[in-house]
Order: structure tokens, then C-alpha cells, then sequence
């Protein structure tokens, strides 16, 4: 019976503050509320049964929260229009109210498939290994991508000066 | 609760914030959560079917779209840097001039 009233409350905090990340006008505090989205999917991943999936979940909206707070301040404008009191209110609202369905609806989610006792790492590296490997290679093609991108500003911004 | 309609209003909300944000971090923002919402399927169908394979598809998922991320906020700060825009509509516009 807790269980299932912590994974409410986790569902209506996801729903809130992924609602509240794109209602709210500051940078900053939008970007908060995105990282207590990522808090509870996380919880919410680990109540599932599925603690490699909480805690890789948990390490990536680390990095992604920090990349979006540095690029938020670096481009938001220093003085910015101050968000009224009665729109924040009424988003938390909206917010609330988009939570209620799935909260309240709780159809039988049975299946027939047959349980397999597979283990994680056996599901990653003997089912996925090819998969694994190429993903690698995409990851380290797209940092490459990265650096070439910001290397081109940096090139051109060199030939401006002289 | 039902965790497929949780998933669901996740979609709805990210859905929402494409259409309707003009401003490429908040549009970055929205893709993020139709991500997470997709990926969340992993993990509930992988725990209604009791293995972990849903787990390694989670992983795999989440590192893809990180990578993305990251090349996407470069490309943000680039335009910004170049062009001054924030606005999706602005950049959109360019193409005219």
C-alpha cells in the first residue's frame, strides 16, 4: 500500500514538473523543474524493478540538466519579463489536472507472455552486444560532430579578426 | 495508476511544448520528454514481461539521445552566436532572406 502511494506522488511530480519546465517563463527555474522531471522517471523507473534503468536514467539527467542550465544562463537575457504570480498558479493547476488520468485510471495491464529469467547483463551483452558496439560508434561519431561544430565558429571567428 | 497513460500524458506534454514554444531550448525541452516518454515503454513493458531486456533497449536509447542533445545545444549556441536568435519562427525566417 506505500509503494503504490510513492509511486502516485512520483507520477504526479513528473507530470507537474515536466508541465511546469515549459510553462515557466526563467530559464533557470525551468530547468529545475526539468531535473525533478528526470528525478522521479528515475524513481518511478526504480519502482518498476528496474534499478539499472533508475540510476543510468539518474546519471544521464545529471549531465543533461547540467548542459542545459550552463547553455539557459549563457542565452537567457538578463532582464527578462517577470512571470506573473496568477499564470504560475494556474499552470501548477493544469499541471495537477493533467496528472489525475493517470493516476486514477488503473486498467489491468496482465499479459500472456512468459516470464524470462534474464539477467541484465546477459540482456545487454549477449542479446545487444552489436548493438552495444554500434552505439558506440554513434556516440563517438556525434562528439566528434560536436567539436567540429564549435571548431568552425571558433576557425571563423579567427578569420573575422584578421 | 497506470503507467502507459502516465506515459501517454508525458507525450502530450512534450507535444504540447513543440507546437507551441518558440524558444529552441524550450523546444529542445519538449523533444527531451517525448524521448523520455518513449523510452519509459521500455521499462514497463520490460517489467510487465519480467526481463531486463527493455533495460538494455532503455540504455541504448537514452545514451542516442544524449549524444543528440549535445549536438543540438551546440547548434543552438552557434546560431546564437552567429545570428543572435533564439526563436525557432526568427530562424525559420532566414531562409527567406
Amino acid at each position: 500500500m506505500i509503494m503504490f502511494l510513492y509511486e502516485d506522488a512520483f507520477a504526479v511530480a513528473l507530470v507537474v514538473s515536466a508541465f511546469l519546465a515549459l510553462h515557466l517563463e526563467n530559464v533557470a527555474y525551468a530547468v529545475i523543474s526539468f531535473g525533478v522531471m528526470f528525478t522521479a522517471l528515475s524513481a518511478l523507473y526504480f519502482s518498476l524493478g528496474g534499478p539499472f534503468a533508475a540510476v543510468f536514467q539518474l546519471v544521464v539527467a545529471v549531465g543533461t540538466i547540467a548542459v542545459f542550465f550552463l547553455a539557459g544562463e549563457m542565452l537567457a537575457p538578463k532582464r527578462g519579463t517577470r512571470q506573473k504570480s496568477g499564470s504560475k498558479i494556474l499552470g501548477v493547476i493544469i499541471a495537477f489536472g493533467l496528472a489525475v488520468p493517470s493516476v486514477l485510471l488503473d486498467f489491468e495491464a496482465s499479459t500472456s507472455m512468459k516470464t524470462h529469467d534474464l539477467s541484465f547483463s546477459s540482456a545487454l551483452w549477449e542479446f545487444r552486444a552489436l548493438d552495444v558496439i554500434g552505439q558506440g560508434v554513434v556516440v563517438l561519431a556525434l562528439a566528434l560532430g560536436v567539436v567540429m561544430v564549435l571548431k568552425e565558429r571558433k576557425n571563423q571567428a579567427r578569420r573575422k579578426e584578421y | 495508476m497506470n503507467y502507459i497513460v502516465l506515459s501517454l500524458t508525458l507525450l502530450a506534454v512534450g507535444l504540447y511544448g513543440l507546437v507551441t514554444k518558440h524558444n529552441l531550448l524550450k523546444t529542445l525541452i519538449s523533444i527531451e520528454m517525448i524521448a523520455a516518454a518513449a523510452s519509459m515503454n521500455f521499462v514497463v513493458f520490460a517489467s510487465i514481461a519480467g526481463d531486463s531486456l527493455g533495460q538494455a533497449f532503455l540504455m541504448l536509447a537514452l545514451s542516442v539521445d544524449t549524444a543528440m542533445t549535445a549536438i543540438v545545444v551546440a547548434l543552438v549556441l552557434v546560431a546564437y552566436r552567429e545570428l543572435k536568435v533564439l526563436d525557432v519562427w526568427d530562424l525559420s525566417k532566414l531562409k527567406e532572406t
